[in-house]
């Protein structure tokens, strides 16, 4: 009996292994965004995580020349979370930070800080994870910038993978 | 069989030519000025340990000349990236010291101080990192870790040499790699026919005019725009933008491509964006070498993409592909040539050092 419960404890423990192993990689598969730099907390974001933050709906207008209606998270929430330094603390050197948005293609855009906060900003410029309604689509997606009113969409960065803050050095 | 004899003989002559190396006296010395047009721009990084300094670039050419450095020292660096080819070899795939082909086709060593992420899948973020990784590939040059250093080590002038550069007769992999970089950051294109029209001083021919609007336009039917939006991808002075594409070269890719880097399924089948500088002299193209000759190329873009979910989105709204006609493919070519830089392949600082 002892030797079956040994037999029993040996392939309990292998299996949890296996478990903790294959949920260690899915998990670390499935980091979609990471937000670092200038940050007090940096961010490695799941999937999960972003659906879970407080959603913003815009208008703009890609380059079909159409409206739409894109729906996402607030850079600026997330540059919050992840303790960059907005608000109350945007001043002084702090004016001379910028946001680099990096592309899974290797397309980066540049935001300076105070383009993303809404004490200086009045356009909201959201991560957006969906257009009138339906998930971005392969190529744009999981996660594109929008920046609405802005006349060129170049800024309007696709497959987004990262977000850094930087001081100008 | 018979080939093998004279390229046998060759290579014994070469090693025998190389064993005499001469070393200039005195080694010129003092920073190393890099001279570019203010439009290619200053964002590149050159580490901090590693300045490109006069001696750093004499000894990192010696290097990249050296067939010692691989297992067999029948290969150098420049085997694989001839000077008259922009740095590459003509090949489909190289071969290395077992006579094996490698995995993809030599890139071109053109202006890579502004390459952030190097070879086809980005892997590398350094040339200074970048420069030991054929050094030890077996199917490239093959040498064992500190193999290439040890040797070198034996050798007549090297030893004093890495002393003048860094300061410790010590030759060690790191090092070798360090002055390899030095070398590769002077190779700098910027003198074609096409640099000339840029700063004003050469009139393009109407075909020339003609294909710079196909390659810079994107195609527009409704307005009754033609246009191959080559520039998307391979615009700016530079004739690159630091970007991964799949291009459309398979429904399914065989090689996975910077996918086997990142770990993103969004990758598979995506290579960097090469530089269009030199495109004249770099057959065979694409990351396997598949086309043969810059027609090969256009065809491909203009009747031959293949769909999948990875395709660049740029190329994935062109059914197949731009549906050039004979004479706009003709006028692509015409403008092509002229990102032929001949002072960049025939600059004697590039050259052999070993043949003086």
């Amino acid at each position: 009996m002892r030797n079956i419960n040994a037999q029993l404890a040996g392939y309990w423990q292998a299996s949890v292994v296996i478990v903790f192993l294959l949920t260690g990689l899915t998990s670390q598969a499935q980091t979609v965004l990471t937000v670092s730099g200038e940050v007090t907390k940096p961010l490695t974001l799941q999937a999960a995580d972003l659906t879970a933050m407080a959603h913003t709906q815009v208008t703009g207008k890609d380059r079909d020349g159409k409206e739409h209606q894109y729906a996402g998270i607030l850079l600026v929430d997330l540059l919050k979370q992840a303790g960059a330094t907005v608000g109350g603390e945007l001043r002084g050197e702090n004016l001379t930070k910028y946001v680099l948005v990096k592309s899974i293609d290797g397309y980066e855009v540049l935001f300076a800080l105070p383009e993303l906060d809404p004490d200086f900003a009045s356009r909201s410029i959201i991560l957006a994870d969906s257009v009138d309604g339906a998930p971005l689509g392969s190529g744009v997606g999981p996660y594109r910038i929008v920046v609405p009113g802005e006349k060129k969409p170049a800024r309007w960065i696709r497959e987004v993978k990262s977000i850094e803050v930087r001081f100008a050095k | 069989m018979r080939y093998w004899k004279p390229i046998f003989v060759g290579a014994i002559v070469m090693a025998g030519l190389s064993a005499w190396t001469m070393v200039d006296d005195p080694v010129p010395t003092g920073p190393y000025p890099l001279h570019y047009p203010a439009s290619f721009g200053s964002r590149f990084t050159i580490p901090a340990d590693n300045p490109t300094t006069q001696e750093g670039v004499y000894l990192g050419r010696l290097l990249f000349y050296e067939p010692r450095l691989s297992a067999t020292q029948t290969i150098s660096c420049a085997s694989c990236h001839q000077q008259a080819r922009a740095f590459t070899d003509g090949l489909a795939l190289s071969i290395g010291v077992h006579g094996k082909t490698t995995r993809r086709n030599s890139m071109s060593l053109t202006n890579l101080l502004w390459v952030r992420q190097l070879f086809w899948d980005g892997r590398s973020s350094s040339l200074e990192e970048q420069a030991l990784i054929p050094l030890g590939h077996t199917d490239e040059m093959g040498s064992k870790p500190g193999e290439a250093a040890h040797f070198l080590q034996k050798t007549k002038p090297y030893p004093a040499l890495f002393k003048q550069v860094f300061g410790s007769d010590t030759i060690t992999d790191v090092r070798i790699g360090q002055a390899l970089a030095q070398f590769e950051r002077t190779l700098i294109s910027a003198d074609s026919r096409y640099d000339h029209f840029l700063a004003g001083h050469y009139q393009l021919t109407e075909s020339e005019q003609r294909g710079m609007q196909l390659f810079n336009q994107s195609p527009s039917p409704d307005r009754n725009v033609r246009g191959g939006n080559c520039a998307h991808c391979h615009g700016g002075a530079k004739l690159y933008q630091e970007l991964f594409h799949n291009n459309g070269l398979d429904k399914q890719a065989t090689d996975s491509g910077r996918q086997a880097i990142t770990g993103l399924a969004l990758d598979q089948g995506r290579f960097r964006v090469p530089t269009l500088r030199n495109i004249a002299l770099t057959a065979p193209y694409m990351h396997d070498g598949r086309f043969n000759n810059l027609d090969q190329v256009l065809e491909h873009y203009s009747e031959h993409i293949q769909p999948s979910p990875m395709l660049a989105p740029e190329l994935a709204g062109q059914p197949n592909g731009f549906h050039l006609t004979r004479s706009e493919k003709t006028d692509l070519i015409s403008f092509l040539q002229l990102f032929t830089d001949s002072t960049f392949v025939h600059n004697p600082q590039f050259a052999n050092p070993h043949l003086k």
